[in-house]
């Protein structure tokens, strides 16, 4: 009964899409966006500049952009079963956890001076927040590609098992 | 299964105009049952108001023994199969065909598997993760069927499925209903107005005009025995030919022709001796070779038979023979036919004249 039950639930995926993989990478691109909008939530001084306001403010925008649309990509190919994808949201989910020790950590380490008070650009209560998004981002998309990958070889070696009872008449 | 009773039917809409008039029917279960019709003669009226589609203004309907006039659509247990298909496009075959049971929250295995047995029936099995546009016309018929398959219903209500379908094609889908009503055995409710249909796929057939019952009966009642010169007209193609005739004792006399009554029509016609009736003669009970002289107009040749029309004489009253074989015939020849059998109708009521009981 089990057997049966488990064989028709891997026999379900010929035809239905991988949505739990899918919704996981969507997820994770949710998480970039708030991550996104909250970095850049500390004060700026415009007589001063600001910590983020030079080229690596640029690189984060584009490098988010380039997160969203590579998760997106991922997340329709994960949908549809195909392995590559998986790997791929593996590599950019562990970047998402090593974001945390780039911008955000320094940006706790940095002096940020209004008059005589000299603050730390990022304070802990965001830094917090800040990584609770991107590691809840990163872990979305390893999640989502373990998914993957063990459907994907359920779905393999069912497709396989089939094909030779086929031949075996 | 269910069985269906439609108890004095009658529609009625806002403006006034009555589609449909005391309706009476009781189909049996497992009972495949075809409303024919012309357009606008309340067959599709009669099917939406059993499927809930249509407010009923007057009568009941009862199925296995309920009254279940008043009840919603959703709830009468009853799946219907549209002429435009009514497929998600954005979906593939085999969420379309999973789709009913999903919004009811089965268990997703048991969709499954009932979804891989309707496709199995239907010789959908390679098509599942198609979408609609990549298949035929024929195809997306049945996929809309195998939706309505999967919910395994009370009763199933198609609505001139085939309709859309080119003529070749609409021959195979026909044949694959038949064999999924034999395989299924489900009561099945059809409307169409092609007689064709009528005739080959019904258990009975409910002949409409005008939001009247003609008559209902066994295909070949209804060929053989039609009960008025509309069923007459409508079942057969091409269509019967009608003469008017006058009783005169043993004979049935017109300007054209003069032809002898066998014994049992003779007594038939006993009291309308002297009066006008309709003769009606189908094409294939045309035969060559008789005493009634027609002017050839046209003949079409379909390969193992050959329509010929033509005119009674020299006058302008048409009649349309189907003789067998090929034959070639010219515009103007002239052509000896009899005819084989007959039906005689009242002129004044033009209900069927039967022998009396």
């Amino acid at each position: 009964m089990e057997a049966d039950e488990k064989f028709t639930r891997i026999d379900r995926m010929r035809y239905t899409k991988n949505t739990l993989s899918a919704g996981l990478a969507y997820l994770a691109i949710l998480f970039d966006v708030v991550y996104f909008i909250n970095i850049y939530a500390s004060d700026i001084n415009y007589e001063v500049g600001t910590y983020y306001y030079q080229m690596r403010m640029g690189i984060s925008i584009v490098y988010n952009l380039l997160f969203m649309l590579a998760a997106f990509l991922c997340s329709e190919g994960v949908k549809s079963y195909k392995r590559n994808y998986s790997f791929f949201l593996i590599f950019i989910g562990i970047i998402q956890v090593v974001r945390i020790f780039l911008l955000p950590l320094k940006a706790t380490q940095a002096d940020y001076a209004v008059g005589d008070v000299v603050t730390k650009v990022m304070g802990k209560g965001q830094f917090t927040l800040v990584s609770a998004y991107l590691l809840a981002s990163g872990a979305c998309c390893v999640i989502s590609a373990v998914v993957g990958l063990i459907r994907c070889g359920e779905l393999s070696s069912h497709e396989k098992a089939l094909l030779k009872e086929q031949s075996n008449g | 299964m269910a069985e269906l009773s439609l108890q004095h039917l009658e529609k009625i809409y806002d403006n006034k105009v009555q589609a449909v008039y005391d309706f009476n029917l009781d189909i049996k279960d497992g009972e495949l049952i075809v409303l024919v019709g012309p357009s606008g003669c309340g067959k599709s009226t009669t099917l939406r108001m059993v499927a809930g589609l249509e407010d009923i203004s007057g009568g009941h309907l009862i199925m296995d023994g309920g009254d279940i006039t008043q009840t919603p659509p959703k709830d009468r247990d009853m799946a219907m199969v549209f002429q435009n298909y009514a497929l998600y496009g954005h979906m593939t075959v085999y969420e379309n065909m999973a789709f009913s049971l999903t919004l009811r929250k089965e268990n997703p295995n048991v969709i499954h598997k009932k979804v891989l047995a309707a496709a199995e029936i239907l010789g959908l099995t390679e098509q599942l993760n198609k979408k609609p546009a990549q298949l035929s016309g024929g195809q997306r018929q049945r996929v809309a069927m195998g939706r309505s398959i999967v919910r395994s219903p009370k009763l199933f209500l198609f609505d001139e499925p085939l309709s859309n379908l080119d003529a070749k094609l609409r021959g195979s889908t026909r044949r694959e209903i038949l064999l999924l009503h034999k395989r299924l055995g489900a009561t099945m409710m059809y409307v169409t107005h092609d007689q064709t249909e009528a005739l080959t796929l019904a258990d009975r057939i409910v002949c409409m005009s005008m939001g009247h019952v003609q008559q209902i009966g066994t295909p070949l009642e209804l060929y053989d025995n039609p009960a008025n010169l509309f069923v007459a007209g409508f079942i057969g193609l091409p269509p019967m030919n009608f003469f008017d005739v006058k009783i005169d004792g043993g004979n049935a006399v017109c300007e054209q022709f003069k032809m002898e009554l066998l014994p049992a029509e003779k007594d038939m016609l006993a009291s309308y001796n002297g009066k006008e009736v309709t003769l009606g003669v189908r094409p294939e009970d045309v035969r060559p070779g008789g005493s009634i002289k027609v002017r050839i107009t046209s003949n079409e040749n379909l390969g193992m038979n050959t329509l010929v029309h033509g005119r009674l004489g020299d006058s302008t009253v048409k009649i349309t023979g189907k003789f067998k074989g090929w034959c070639d015939y010219k515009d103007g020849d002239y052509v000896d036919v009899g005819f084989t059998k007959c039906h005689f109708f009242d002129k004044e009521t033009t209900n069927a004249i039967r022998p009396e009981a």
